[in-house]
């Protein structure tokens, strides 16, 4: 995502500059603008989890959003971090429509867990350099609430998630962890990562038949 | 000798001969700082640990703590928890002081004479509502604010994910903590408190991590590199000091308390 949103940057600053002659334009996402993205993006989330659509229907909306939400791409490859380039460009495409799959599994599967969840938007902080960091309450009946903090990154002019971070865990760190010594433990083969988020896909897919 | 301890012995030999992992040649540089940003050379040992535990945890540590769970209602759990992060005051107040934080200092120092007076015992944590928020400190943190790196990564069956330096940590915890030696030194009832003690933190931290360590195994794809990431990232923030969720329920300063459990029995800070 940096690559290419320097790129754009490269790009477009000569013209700006030009057409404003001002001082070149600010790189980094603006803080109230994540915000006011993760405020709406959150809440038309938390109404498709707690609407009463039958599940497909609930899946479909969910996934709609988490396509606008997430720079599903660039995440996905930040997770498969050295081993995108030893993929095929077939294992790539593989890759990427399997990595969606199990983000949107893994919140579909366990729809009746999130009934009833609400969240509201908690401190907001700017950090690092062109990503804002937004926090959030999560509350779920019956659980203790905790805090979420959004990485939100700018992608072709568009507010996107990029990360997740719990208790200062961040999501797509662990799964590269996780989805590199899956990798390295299987001789290097980027296919055995594919087989087994193939075979988690599917265990998903069957859990929320039941 | 006991008649289970050679074959036991022998099993660890057997680990420890295969324990290490081969480091990548340095013509492989990316493989190489993966190698080093995660931090397990003893990886094929840590991983036969994380079975021991595995196993350990499926016969008896979760199953115990789903029994407590619905033997205890919410407030008594959360009563419990309270009195038991209470008791550990001391621990915590000493730790502030070796990292010369003057500031969380004074709150742990307020919050244990507020919750042992008016919160009755430490039964309720009423210095929250004072604006005094609790905090976790121990020796691994302290003696990684000095300067002490974290060692390579340790996996060790009951306690969880942990390093040399968290374990040496963990074992200081115990000895400096008051209660080790008001129960170890005293009659027969204040011995079995001390046990008592010990099994309702297990239970306390192991309960309030069900859900969490569910949905890992039953999401990743590799549960032991997910825990390993999430442990040492994790402990990176708390030795930052960073975030605004106390973790009441981390007791150990090692792995169970620490692998992203939720923030739980406190509201999330909104400072």
């Amino acid at each position: 995502m940096n690559r290419r949103f320097l790129l754009a940057a490269a790009w477009a600053a000569p013209f700006s500059l030009a057409a404003l002659g001002t001082a070149p334009a600010r790189a980094e996402m603006d803080i109230n603008r994540a915000a006011g993205f993760i405020e709406s993006t959150g809440q038309e989330l938390v109404g498709a989890l707690n609407s009463r659509a039958p599940v497909a229907e609930r899946r479909q909306r969910v996934a709609a959003i988490l396509r606008r939400a997430v720079d599903v791409e660039g995440v996905g490859r930040f997770i498969l971090g050295r081993w995108w380039r030893t993929a095929s460009p077939a294992e790539q495409q593989e890759y990427l429509k399997l990595f969606e799959e199990t983000l949107i599994r893994n919140l579909s599967a366990r729809f009746g867990e999130y009934e009833g969840v609400r969240f509201s938007l908690g401190r907001s902080q700017q950090r690092t350099e062109d990503d804002a960091l937004v926090n959030t309450i999560i509350e779920r009946p019956n659980t203790a609430p905790f805090s979420l903090d959004w990485r939100v990154g700018e992608v072709e002019g568009q507010p996107r998630v990029v990360d997740v971070i719990a208790e200062g865990t961040s999501l797509r760190l662990t799964q590269r962890s996780e989805y590199s010594a899956v990798i390295s433990r299987n001789g290097g083969q980027v296919s055995a990562l594919l087989d087994a988020m193939r075979r988690q896909v599917a265990t998903l897919a069957a859990r929320e038949g039941r | 000798m006991h008649p289970y301890r050679r074959p036991l012995l022998m099993l660890l030999g057997m680990l420890a001969l295969s324990a290490c992992a081969t480091r990548p040649p340095a013509s492989e540089p990316e493989a190489l700082a993966e190698y080093e940003q995660t931090n397990d050379p003893l990886e094929p040992l840590n991983r036969g640990l994380y079975a021991v535990h595995n196993g350990i945890d499926t016969v008896v540590l979760r199953p115990a703590a789903e029994v407590y769970r619905f033997v205890l209602p919410q407030p008594v759990r959360t009563g419990v928890r309270n009195v038991l992060a209470n008791l550990r005051s001391p621990v915590i107040l000493l730790n502030d002081g070796l990292q010369g934080e003057t500031q969380r200092f004074g709150n742990t120092v307020g919050r244990f004479l507020l919750n042992s007076t008016l919160g009755v015992g430490g039964i309720f944590d009423v210095a929250t509502g004072f604006g005094l928020p609790a905090h976790t400190e121990d020796f691994g943190q302290t003696l990684a604010t000095w300067g002490v790196g974290e060692g390579p990564f340790l996996f060790i069956p009951v306690l969880g994910p942990s390093n040399p330096r968290d374990l040496v940590g963990f074992g200081v915890g115990i000895a400096s903590n008051p209660m080790t030696w008001v129960t170890a030194n005293g009659d027969n009832t204040l011995e079995n408190i001390g046990y008592g003690l010990t099994g309702l933190t297990v239970l306390d931290t192991r309960e309030g991590l069900i859900e969490t360590i569910d949905s890992v195994k039953e999401t990743s794809l590799d549960p032991y590199a997910t825990f390993r990431s999430a442990y040492r990232q994790r402990r990176q923030q708390e030795i930052r000091n960073g975030g605004a969720n106390p973790a009441p329920a981390n007791a150990w300063g090692t792995g169970l308390g620490t692998a992203g459990s939720p923030p739980s029995g406190t509201q999330p800070g909104r400072n």
